[in-house]
């Protein structure tokens, strides 16, 4: 099989992309997507682990499958509070979510 | 490594979900980056697939692919303006770029043997494993049992269930139209 | 490790989570069958709910009596011990007060959904004292944090509210995935998931150095946001200054007294000092790591929060930059708590903690009844609140007093506790820097005090009234502030030691 760094490359890789995307996209859409990058780049990590260090116990795999959960609730408070804001201002650009600044 | 056909599926998958991450955090166009985050994340769900984890690449699609991208694409296309704004990019884009490779090369370190290729010895943690143990042929429907299990994940199943709710009602409630539940007087919002 | 299957101890370990649902839901139903005008008290309904609960864990939440197999319950997601039950106490005694709180702010007063998310952000916290699992660990911080995104935003015809929902969600959201990748690694180099389990195998498994700092330092990052340590803490002006008031109370007294629970027992499994191992062969050290990386994020928390609160002119951002600042004494604290192991040090932490709980309630029932009454959150415009409402201005001056360190308000004896650990764990250098760093505070607290007492302004004739819900959340921190610095010091700090003693059980 191809050994378990390769993965982990991949995760860390994963990873790094979104966190330049993160700190230097302007718009909270892109940011969130990026955000959506990393922890996807965690969801690689938790199974390529699972399924090289403990593979009997389920713990891997269930973590994983809570991430899911906890992705999905995240992207629908953080789109709503988006939208909200959009309302307001017709603009999601406001360099006040630009988090390299603060 | 020998080239198998496991190895060269793996670099698919581990290209496309790469080449597309880029491409989302480096596109001008938001829409056109919503559908990168599609491609990286199906690639993300073939990486699963190598790795003995078909239900959670069918989650992954399901789920991710199905649910929260869509989601997004939804969003950006509420918010108009957006998609046409003229710079992506923060004025400090450049140390973003320095930030996200020496986090890269910090992880790389620690999790692959480079640096005992390279003669640092005692500084990575062993990751060279290439032929774990099969996985049992049962271990979905364990999965199933024991995510409803007391004595093993009933809880986070239950507690997960309850984030579910309450992001549900807040981020409806935060968006719902002014003025269709009824409000006490001097409440009315101002839009 | 074989972990506890007692049914009856299981249920009692997350009563106060299946109560708190069964409130949520009871908060939701009232707010559609009772009609418009009886909804303002449905705060009541929750804040006297999540009041009684918070009885009901101190009274019947008695732990299993045992060492650590017969406290790890549910498949070893929770440990019921006496550190999880102070600190669920804390945790929802400040939801019920926050709640008290809401009834004050007119666009929130009334609505049953916003009571709900409230009570799960509380659920979350709760389970952040008690969680003894990688995955209960990560999905009980995500409860917190994603509801209290939403709760930040809830004002949405208020720009300040909805931006403050915005960069709260984000950075949280942003550094939440460094803690999952932190514990993504954490299970990697282990294969488990029960952090007692993982942290025997983390010790004794001859792992290199870096792999095991990277992690930790992953990990430290979501902790850093939570409790709001310099250097992440740039949300926390912003987000506090714009959020709906009672969700600053929250987001400064439960969610970051949550966080300091699970920072505790975190630590002290994953990572522990070698003597907690006892018998076990080739124990390495990882302690000394997180003691340094505790301390010294403790001295850049400490004096960068004293000093930039020395300029603030808006009281919500004073109380914002103080937040940072007490984030590095309780770091005192936790540097402290490995060093020795007698528990002193986790018990100042516990202690500390509950008393800031209800100084910053306090604190911001305050400047609630002060925004509603001037429309201003001007330091300057407390001018002659001695005048318009001296009841207001003494409690005003309690919770100052008690940031402050100045008895007989409780922060006093919190402070004394957090150095002595200190010195008793070697660290006499942080000892002295909290020091001067208390005499730095002293200033920008007692200037507001000045203001309130000193100085006169021409509506001293306007008196601000204080409604019933007030009078209770008010009350009900002034008495635990001034009785927990005098007469009940002994019983609180008992009780927190015994926990502290039960956070050193590892074995």
């Amino acid at each position: 099989m191809v050994p378990l760094w390769m993965y982990l490359m991949v995760a860390a890789g994963l990873f790094s992309i979104g966190l330049y995307g993160v700190l230097a996209r302007r718009n909270a859409i892109a940011i969130l997507m990026s955000i959506e990058l990393m922890l996807n780049a965690v969801n690689i990590n938790l199974v390529a682990f699972w399924r090289y260090q403990a593979p009997l116990a389920l713990n891997g795999q269930a973590f994983a499958a809570f991430v899911f959960v906890v992705a999905a609730a995240e992207a629908a408070v953080g789109l709503a509070l988006i939208i909200t804001i959009y309302r307001r201002r017709q603009s999601v650009i406001a360099e006040d979510v630009d988090l390299l600044k603060w | 490594m020998d080239i198998t056909v496991e190895s060269i599926v793996f670099l698919i998958f581990g290209v496309l979900t790469l080449g597309s991450a880029l491409l989302v955090v480096t596109t001008r166009n938001l829409f056109h980056g919503a559908l990168y985050l599609m491609a990286s994340l199906f690639g993300v769900a073939g990486l699963f697939v190598l790795l003995a984890a078909p239900f959670l690449a069918g989650v992954q699609v399901v789920v991710y692919i199905g649910a929260i991208a869509i989601l997004i694409i939804f969003a950006i296309m509420l918010t108009p303006q957006v998609t046409a704004m003229r710079s992506v990019r923060t004025a400090q884009w450049p140390v973003a770029v320095a930030v996200a490779v020496i986090f890269f090369a910090l992880l790389v370190s620690v999790v692959t043997p480079l640096m005992d290729e390279l003669g640092v010895d005692d500084f990575a943690a062993d990751f060279t494993q290439e032929n774990p143990p099969d996985v049992p042929a049962d271990s979905l429907v364990r999965l199933g049992e024991q995510l409803v299990d007391p004595q093993q994940f009933m809880l986070p199943f239950e507690v997960a269930s309850v984030l579910l709710m309450a992001a549900l009602i807040g981020a409806v409630l935060l968006v719902w139209p002014e003025g269709t539940r009824s409000t006490p007087p001097g409440e009315a919002g101002d839009d | 490790m074989n972990f506890s299957t007692d049914t009856q101890a299981s249920v009692i370990a997350i009563l106060p989570e299946i109560l708190m649902t069964i409130l949520a839901v009871a908060v939701l139903v009232y707010d559609v069958i009772w009609p418009e005008e009886r909804r303002v008290q449905l705060g009541y309904l929750a804040g006297f709910g999540l009041m009684s609960i918070a009885g009901v864990v101190w009274l019947i939440g008695v732990p299993p009596a045992g060492g650590l197999q017969e406290q790890l319950l549910l498949g070893g997601m929770v440990r019921h011990d006496d550190m999880a039950q102070i600190f669920r106490v804390m945790v929802i005694l400040a939801g019920a007060l926050s709640c008290l709180l809401a009834m004050g702010v007119l666009k929130l007063r009334a609505r049953g959904d916003f009571y709900a998310v409230l009570i799960v952000a509380v659920i979350g916290a709760s389970l952040m004292s008690a969680a003894a699992d990688l995955i209960m660990i990560f999905l009980a911080l995500e409860t917190t944090s994603i509801t209290l995104y939403l709760l930040a935003g809830y004002l949405r015809d208020d720009d300040r509210s909805t931006e403050a929902g915005l960069k709260y969600f984000l950075f949280g959201a942003f550094t939440s995935a460094f803690t999952l990748y932190g514990l993504s690694l954490v299970y990697g180099l282990t294969g488990q998931t029960n952090i007692y389990e993982l942290g025997k195998t983390l010790a004794t498994n001859g792992l290199p150095d870096p792999p095991v700092v990277i992690a930790l330092g992953l990990v430290a990052v979501g902790f850093g946001f939570k409790i709001s340590a310099v250097p992440f803490h740039f949300w926390t002006p912003d987000v506090y200054e714009g959020a709906p008031t009672p969700i600053t109370a929250l987001l400064s007294s439960a969610s970051k007294a949550a966080a300091v629970g699970l920072l505790l027992r975190f630590l002290l499994a994953v990572f522990p000092p070698p003597e907690l191992l006892g018998a076990l062969e080739g124990v390495k050290d990882y302690s000394a790591f997180w003691v340094q990386l505790a301390a010294v994020l403790s001295v850049v928390s400490m004096s960068l929060g004293n000093v930039l609160a020395l300029v603030q002119s808006n009281i919500k951002r004073l109380l914002a930059y103080s937040t940072i600042a007490h984030a590095g004494y309780i770091l005192i604290g936790v540097a402290a708590i490995s060093t020795d192991c007698s528990g002193d040090g986790a018990a100042a932490v516990a202690f500390y903690m509950f008393m800031y709980v209800l100084t910053n309630i306090l604190a911001f029932g305050v400047v609630i009844l002060f925004a509603n009454a001037t429309g201003s959150e001007q330091i300057s415009d407390l001018a002659g609140l001695s005048r318009r409402n001296p009841w207001l201005a003494l409690a005003m001056t309690i919770a100052l007093l008690s940031l402050a360190g100045i008895p007989p308000a409780a922060g006093f004896i919190g402070k004394f506790l957090l150095f002595r650990a200190a010195v008793n764990a070697n660290l006499v250098w942080l000892a002295l820097v909290g020091i001067v760093n208390v005499i730095i505070g002293l200033y920008y607290y007692l200037v507001v005090v000045k203001v309130m007492y000193m100085e006169r302004s021409e509506d001293e004739d306007k008196p601000i009234p204080v409604g019933t819900p007030y009078s209770w959340a008010l009350g009900i921190s002034v008495a635990g502030v001034l009785l927990f610095g005098t007469i009940l010091v002994t019983p609180l700090l008992d009780w927190a030691t015994d926990a502290a003693h039960a956070l050193y059980v590892l074995l």
